[in-house]
């Protein structure tokens, strides 16, 4: 069975990390991420490519989650810094905001 | 230090004004990312994790006080107040933003700087030996080839479009501070029989997933035959390198598969070719005239010993501490090289803040220090201080944080930015030598275990040279979790070696321990005055294996 999945990209001005919200667009925060379910992933990913042309994102693509209570959990510990930002500068990243 | 003519001031400028064109049509949408990224590669920007990296580079590792508050001033004003020097001797600022970075590479261009050649593949960044100039077994200040060689690879046609990257080091002296074993090419300058002062080449050396130690090509090669020496090595790997597959097309791939006689012969028919042409000989006026952007500062005449450096040592013994491994004899009397630790305990390795950098630029000015070094330890030399004054520049070193009484111990660990930033890595390094720096915190423990390199890379591409670790350590992902293998008995010195994996890996709270199980071997084992590395090359693995594995 497949796992289920988040669409993420950095923006293109900033470089910052965000995430595919569906009807939100594309949101900064993991937790505000549309969680696709059952190769869903695929056809998102397919539909970022529009955004990529638009200039609004770069480099998009899907990672494994899991779900607890509705919310996205990255399973490779990659992701859960990318979301978060460097363990070593809690100051820095998403966990400053 | 070299200054800028005035072709290589345009040069840069121009540099930063095309590339403010190409981010304008970038943002514009005229460029699409496959079109734009290899153009902001050559300007050394890269998406990493959290945002874009801007990679500077450092030439032969040399900056002025006026430079380094320049990085301060970008590192403040652009990105988030700090910046990461690297074991290339380049500087990463981790937070750029791609409209600005423009105005970034202008502001370098004042302090004649640039990102140049900092990423893609032709002939990366010169490093070398960090005491150029100071060290008492140097032959010539190694600057003055890298600078010439700085000048012929830059945007050089024929080598700016090369199978892979290429990465040269120059080292003055039969010491090797400039790790040249494991670079594309190698060089130590070295004199002959009859005194006269040549290049020792050596081609082939590097690390990631596929490492090796340079092997030489040439002996000896003549000071006015350098370039087309080199322009020859260049050539045969241009012509017979791979392209078809990434991970093969480094030199050392090519030389590894010809082998090294193969390798010698081609070399040396093409070397014949380019000299009949005379062309690249390198004129002695020419050495000379960059020479003298290299002369030493004025020394004073000072007796050998200083009797208040001396005294202090006496007084105090946290300076006695700090100046048994972070001084360095110079070639003048009464002077010394320092070694500013950039391993402060618990800080990341190799970082440094821009009040740090700004407080280091003043004390520059304040000990008439017109240059500082980056090495590819990740650490920052002043190369020229006079004994009488070490004292009080370890106590402003010292309010900066920059005190750490360390080079060369268990603590100054080398660590590749690794999953706290970097894209291409496995596993994080950072917190990994920093929970290691910890745990050997105590001065005595680490002045008792003597040298003892440490050196952790996040992925398989060994940023963070693990492979010459006298203890490497690697990080890998293990199904989505990071974890550590151990490899042992790497050098990246005169002694070079690489090293050997030496079991099954470790979570990142393992490692620590199976760290500390190594160096506990250690102690039982080695004999008086004997260095990790020599006990291990006595030894072998076997019993660090038995006691780090024993169920």
């Amino acid at each position: 069975m497949r796992m289920p999945q988040v669409l993420t990209a950095n923006r293109l001005v900033v470089g910052e990390v965000v995430y595919w919200g569906g009807p939100a667009g594309w949101v900064q925060r993991l937790e505000q991420a549309e969680v696709l379910m059952n190769g869903a992933g695929e056809a998102a990913l397919a539909n970022a490519a529009e955004w990529v042309r638009k200039g609004e994102i770069v480099a998009p693509y899907l990672f494994d989650v899991r779900v607890n209570n509705g919310v996205p959990a990255p399973v490779k510990v990659r992701e859960v810094i990318r979301a978060a930002g460097p363990t070593v500068r809690r100051d820095l990243g998403k966990q400053a905001d | 230090m070299y200054r800028y003519d005035e072709f290589d001031a345009r040069l840069v400028r121009e540099r930063a004004e095309q590339f403010r064109g190409q981010v304008e049509r970038r943002l514009a949408g005229e460029l699409t990312e496959d079109e734009f990224k290899p153009l902001r590669l050559m300007n050394g920007l890269y998406l990493q994790l959290h945002s874009y990296m801007l990679r500077i580079a450092i030439p032969y590792g040399t900056l002025s006080a006026r430079q380094l508050r320049k990085l301060a001033f970008i590192a403040r004003t652009y990105d988030r107040g700090y910046g990461h020097f690297t074991t290339r001797q380049n500087l990463q600022l981790h937070w750029a933003q791609l409209p600005k970075v423009p105005d970034m590479l202008l502001e370098l261009a004042e302090v004649e700087m640039h990102c140049m050649q900092t990423s893609g593949n032709c002939v990366r960044n010169i490093t070398a030996d960090h005491f150029a100039g100071a060290a008492a077994d140097e032959l010539e200040d190694p600057r003055i080839l890298s600078e010439i060689l700085r000048q012929w690879s830059t945007l050089h046609p024929e080598f700016s479009f090369l199978p892979r990257k290429f990465k040269i080091a120059v080292s003055a002296s039969a010491a090797d501070r400039a790790a040249i074993a494991i670079h594309d090419i190698g060089i130590q300058i070295l004199k002959n029989a009859g005194g006269e002062i040549g290049y020792r080449v050596f081609v082939g050396g590097g690390l990631g997933r596929t490492p090796f130690i340079g092997q030489e090509v040439g002996p000896f090669v003549p000071k006015a035959d350098i370039l087309a020496f080199l322009e020859a090595v260049m050539r045969v790997y241009n012509e017979s390198g791979r392209r078809d597959n990434i991970h093969k097309a480094r030199v050392k791939i090519l030389v590894h598969q010809i082998g090294i006689e193969e390798m010698r012969k081609r070399v040396e028919a093409e070397f014949a070719e380019i000299k009949k042409t005379g062309v690249l000989e390198l004129p002695a006026e020419e050495m000379a005239r960059i020479g003298t952007y290299f002369a030493p500062p004025k020394f004073e005449d000072l007796p050998r010993e200083s009797p208040e450096f001396e005294s202090k040592k006496r007084e105090n013994r946290a300076f006695a501490d700090w100046v048994k491994t972070n001084v360095h004899t110079h070639k003048m009397p009464g002077y010394a090289i320092a070694t500013i630790s950039l391993k402060t305990i618990g800080e990341t390795p190799g970082d440094c803040s821009s009040d740090q950098m700004d407080g280091l630029a003043t004390v520059m000015d304040a000990f008439d220090q017109a240059e500082i070094r980056v090495t590819h330890e990740q650490n920052l030399v002043l190369p020229h201080m006079r004994q009488r004054d070490l004292y009080a520049l370890w106590q402003k070193l010292s309010a900066l944080d920059l005190g750490a009484a360390n080079h060369g111990l268990v603590s100054d660990i080398i660590a590749c930015p690794g999953l706290d930033y970097c894209d291409l890595a496995n596993a994080r390094s950072i917190p990994i030598a920093q929970a290691i720096a910890k745990r050997f915190s105590d001065l005595d423990r680490q002045h008792d275990l003597g040298e003892l390199k440490i050196k952790i890379s996040g992925c398989i591409n060994a940023c963070g040279h693990h492979h010459v670790g006298h203890i490497g350590i690697l990080g890998v992902d293990r199904k989505g979790v990071e974890n550590y293998q151990i490899l042992l008995g790497g050098s990246g010195a005169e002694d070079a070696s690489l090293g050997e994996i030496l079991g099954p890996g470790f979570d990142q709270h393992g490692i620590v321990d199976a760290v500390e199980n190594v160096i506990g071997t250690y102690k039982d084992v080695r004999r008086n005055g004997e260095r990790f590395l020599d006990t291990y090359r006595r030894v072998g693995a076997q019993p660090f294996k038995e006691r780090l594995y024993a169920r």
